[in-house]
């Protein structure tokens, strides 16, 4: 059982097993695997979005995501077709916010996630899509509200149960500060200060990896391989020898990596092209209701 | 994602990889548990002795209370779990796993029990039981225990801010366990260096932690920037109870046990507590009668040793205060009497805190100190004979004294029953318990508020008093203190203007001064983890509301001796106003400004019962078992599935 290894340093995460990665409860309930992957990383992309909105430092939002994910995962994870994206978006959110030194009422949580409902869409450049002027559209309602609350509340033990009360989420934004000034980057500030921020993007955009690169890689290497792609695109030259090693990441795991955190940007355009204008299902009636039209589209029916 | 190449974890080698853990999933079933009797109540609920079918062990089952549906999952909870997941050492409380009680037939909600080892005693009990007589190698075995636990957690970065005896475990092997880590926390600082006690620290944490007993002085004068030293402070007040066989600072009021503090071991002054006139003070008093202090006199029959670990303990200065590192090293721990191996020390009757407060049911106030607790004559065991009998064990008499009642230190105050049986001098209705009062002179008595939780923030309590068991009484022997007070005074009316002075119209509802006028009291960094929200109009008031309740818990429970939980009240409700009141946190401002006006339920009174009719999930169900019906056939390697 678990207790029976139960030490987890505060600065390792616990990893999904390759069985983890091989299903998902969602894949299991007849959800197609580029489908799920959509709908993941809307929901991650409408936490993130939520976390600003909601004045929270990235860390909490990266946490909340991270959890977010790891809940999907395996084939004892959430199932897309039993539980709504933005449901388990906004309980994660919740979560790990009631866990930080940022705690925020539920009517807080449940406004900005009514507010982003209002938008077609939350991909890509999202000044377009909202009318400001029309406060109706995001309105919450009392009986919303209260109707939200519970199943908030409902989910957040869910979550908790699927994740076996791991709430623990260790995250690679000090790591890759302290990993910057140890190769001396930050002599000369300019460079390094634009280096370092590259590598900030670089960890943000990976938090909506559809290859959940946060469940997958220890905090270490997504630090290493953040600042070995930055330093290649910022032009700063990092030591010739392999001083990637040193901070516990192989060759192996770095290019991985670095491919996958490069792969983001086609990643993304795709989404945003999938997606334009409307939204990648986050209840559950939206999701029968692709399902449904990807049937018929595919002449099943 | 399924398109990830499936190799990626095993990729890096250096660290330690664990899988996601999901043992905790579709936890273990109560029903895998054979529930014997309650042997502890707490913050979260009751705590229940319980024998597994599984194993056939025994174990403690600790009941998480939702008390506040609104807020969901309760955050103390959350933290205790999360951390106690986190940690590993034989002198801390293992969470073997989580249980869920599913009322069949029921929309009711499943009840989550924390599952960890069953430990006969706590130290409180212990101590308590009168056929229990420590042998100075038992107390230095303890202390060991003690000490290595503590240097385990302050190396893991955590700070526990809840020392006491009734939260150290004993079994019945002689090993001592750190338990209740509700109000623990990480601690952002360096860990403790050798020779260099607690360091220093370089933020701000919340006052609103330790129970009063055992808080030490610089919490007292409200010092924000504390570090691991508090939780040193706690043992040493626990190595003198084991001595005395109770708390030995029992201060019947913050300012009450800052003066007994000064008593035992001087009062503060530039060369044995620098910077101690730069803190806020405590209740705003800031000048002491000059004292030598009477360590010596008190403990000085137990031996040098003792006391000078005791000073090193009990140290004003936190700086300089023994951390745990160098207090394993003191030579006490290497002179003779040595320690006892855990498993030399005997057996005793099993014995917790609430024993205590069982076996004075249904007395009055002021009545003749309480019998023997319900374990106490059980005594026995192989080794009964000598010395959990009836008299001290033959060879040792330095406890003798103990028996006598040695007032604590401090002992120009009447002994704890004193005060124990000091009834209300006012009564109040519920609907005043938002009405600022004090007592006349502003630090009397504050009048007992109704019994009413402090996450009850409307309608009529959900759990009322008269549901639940009968009270025990006061009169126990050593009810404990509440843990600190969080009150942040606010004056509803000014929530819009985040400039107004927060508790400006409002006087004091405390008998002690409003010490969160400090502004010292509101840097904008403070840690707290409890959602402790502000969002305008009603709801406000009603958070006042909870912590007036809060508040005046302390004195209720003081001077309601017919409260439902008399004495427990007094020891939680601190961290009970903690959960949701915690003053750290920048949120006030946050929340106010960050949805604006939207963000203000205008009356939540519908309460959301509803939720639980949302709980039909046979689909779900029903896909779940296909799932794993699936998942079997195709892979019964699954590690973390078992
Ligand atoms: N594993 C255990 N074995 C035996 N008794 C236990 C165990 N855990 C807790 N208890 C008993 O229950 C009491 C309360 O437990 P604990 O301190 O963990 O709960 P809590 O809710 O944090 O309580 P409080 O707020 O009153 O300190 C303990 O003082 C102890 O007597
Ligand atoms: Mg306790």
């Amino acid at each position: 059982m678990a207790a029976s290894s139960p030490h987890l340093s505060q600065l390792v995460n616990p990893l999904v097993s390759v069985d983890q990665l091989a299903s998902s409860g969602s894949q299991l309930d007849g959800v197609p695997s580029d489908l799920e992957s959509s709908c993941i990383y809307a929901g991650a992309q409408l936490m993130q979005i939520a976390g600003i909105l909601l004045r929270l430092p990235q860390d909490i939002i990266a946490q909340a995501i991270v959890i977010f994910s790891r809940f999907w995962i395996g084939s004892d994870g959430g199932s897309l077709r039993e539980f709504g994206v933005k449901d388990v978006s906004l309980a994660s959110i919740y979560l790990m916010v009631k866990l930080s030194a940022y705690p925020k009422a539920p009517r807080s949580v449940i406004n900005v996630f009514g507010y982003l409902d209002s938008f077609h869409s939350t991909l890509g450049d999202l000044k377009g899509h909202v009318d400001t002027n029309n406060p109706e559209s995001y309105y919450v309602s009392e009986g919303t509200y209260v109707a939200q609350r519970a199943q908030l509340t409902k989910m957040e033990t869910i979550i908790l149960k699927v994740l076996g009360f791991q709430t623990h989420v260790a995250l690679p934004y000090n790591i890759c500060i302290n990993y910057l000034q140890a190769l001396d980057v930050f002599v000369d500030h300019e460079t390094a200060s634009h280096l370092a921020k590259r590598a900030f993007a670089h960890l943000n955009s990976a938090l909506l990896s559809p290859q959940l690169l946060y469940l997958t890689h220890q905090p270490p290497a997504l630090a290493t391989a953040a600042i070995y792609l930055s330093a290649k695109e910022t032009g700063v030259k990092l030591p010739d020898a392999e001083w990637w090693e040193v901070f516990d990441t192989d060759r192996e795991e770095l290019g991985f990596l670095v491919v996958a955190m490069i792969s983001m940007e086609d990643f993304v355009k795709e989404e945003n092209v999938k997606w334009e204008n409307r939204k990648a299902p986050s209840t559950l009636i939206e999701m029968e209701n692709e399902l449904e039209r990807k049937a018929t589209a595919n002449g099943h029916h | 994602m399924a398109s990830t190449p499936a190799a990626t974890p095993a990729a890096t080698p250096k660290t330690a990889i664990k899988p996601l853990d999901r043992t905790f999933h579709g936890s273990t079933s109560i029903g895998s548990y054979e529930l014997e009797q309650k042997v502890g109540e707490g913050t979260f609920g009751e705590v229940y002795r319980a024998k597994s079918r599984k194993d056939g062990e025994v174990y403690a089952l600790k009941r998480i209370l939702m008390h506040n549906e609104k807020d969901g999952f309760p955050i103390t909870a959350l933290r205790e779990i999360k951390l106690l997941k986190m940690l590993s050492h034989v002198n801390i409380i293992r969470l073997e796993e989580m249980a869920v009680e599913r009322e069949k037939g029921t929309r009711k909600k499943a009840t989550l029990y924390m599952v960890t080892p069953y430990m006969d005693h706590d130290l409180s009990g212990l101590l308590d039981n009168r056929d229990v007589h420590l042998q100075v190698p038992h107390v230095k075995s303890y202390m060991l225990q003690l000490l290595r636990g503590l240097k385990y957690l302050h190396n893991s970065h955590i700070l526990h801010r809840d020392m006491k005896a009734a939260n150290l475990l004993i079994d019945n092997k002689g090993i001592l366990k750190i338990a209740d880590f509700g109000l623990a926390r990480h601690y952002d600082e360096d860990v403790p260096k050798p020779g260099q006690g607690g360091g220093e620290a370089k933020r701000d944490y919340t006052t609103l932690v330790v129970t009063r007993w055992y808080r030490p002085p610089e919490l007292l004068l409200q010092l924000r920037r504390y570090t691991t030293a508090i939780d040193m402070w706690g043992a040493g007040c626990v190595f003198g109870e084991m001595f005395k066989k109770k708390p030995i600072l029992t201060g019947k009021s913050d300012l009450n046990q800052a003066e007994i503090i000064f008593e035992l071991v001087g009062s503060p002054n530039d060369n044995n507590m620098p910077g101690w006139h730069t803190l806020p003070g405590c209740d705003g008093v800031r000048a002491w009668d000059p004292q030598p202090g009477n360590l010596d006199k008190v403990f000085g029959q137990y031996g040098d040793d003792t006391v000078s670990l005791m000073r090193q303990l009990l140290k004003l200065d936190w700086r300089k205060r023994i951390n745990a590192i160098d207090a394993l090293k003191h030579p006490y721990f290497t002179n003779h009497p040595l320690p006892s191996r855990p498993e030399d020390i005997p057996w005793f009757a099993s014995s917790h805190e609430l024993d205590r407060r069982n076996g004075r049911d249904g007395r009055g106030p002021g009545q003749a100190p309480p019998p023997a607790p319900a374990g106490g004559t059980v005594g026995g065991g192989p080794n009964a004979e000598g010395w959990a009998g009836k008299g001290p064990p033959n060879g040792s008499s330095w406890e003798g004294n103990g028996r006598n009642s040695r007032q604590p230190p401090g002992s120009s105050h009447p002994p704890n029953r004193a005060y124990e049986s000091r009834i209300p001098n006012e009564i109040r209705l519920p609907n005043e318990t938002r009405v600022p009062k004090a007592g006349p002179d502003g630090r009397g008595a504050p009048p007992p508020p109704p019994r009413r939780q402090p996450w009850q923030t409307d309608a009529p309590p959900v759990r009322s008093a008269s549901h639940l068991p009968p009270a025990p009484p006061e009169g126990s022997r050593h009810p404990l203190p509440p843990r600190p007070d969080p009150f942040i005074p606010r004056d509803p009316h000014s929530r819009d203007s985040s400039h107004a002075p927060r508790e400006s119209s409002h006087p004091p509802r405390d008998t002690r001064p409003p010490r969160d006028r400090d502004p010292h009291r509101k840097p904008a960094n403070l840690d707290s983890y409890v959602p402790s929200y502000s969002t305008g109009g009603r709801r406000d008031d009603r958070r006042d509301d909870r912590r007036d309740d809060c508040r005046s818990a302390e004195r209720e429970d003081r001077y309601r001796p017919s409260s439902r939980d008399g004495r427990r009240g007094s020891r939680d409700e601190g961290r009970r106003r903690l959960n949701y009141d915690d003053v750290d946190n920048p949120r006030s401002r946050d929340d106010r400004s960050d949805t604006g006006g939207r963000d203000r339920p205008r009356d939540e009174r519908p309460r959301d019962r509803d939720h639980r009719r949302s709980r039909t999930r046979s689909p779900a169900r029903e896909r779940t078992r296909e799932r794993e019906r699936e998942k079997e056939h195709r892979d019964n390697r699954d590690v973390y599935r078992r």
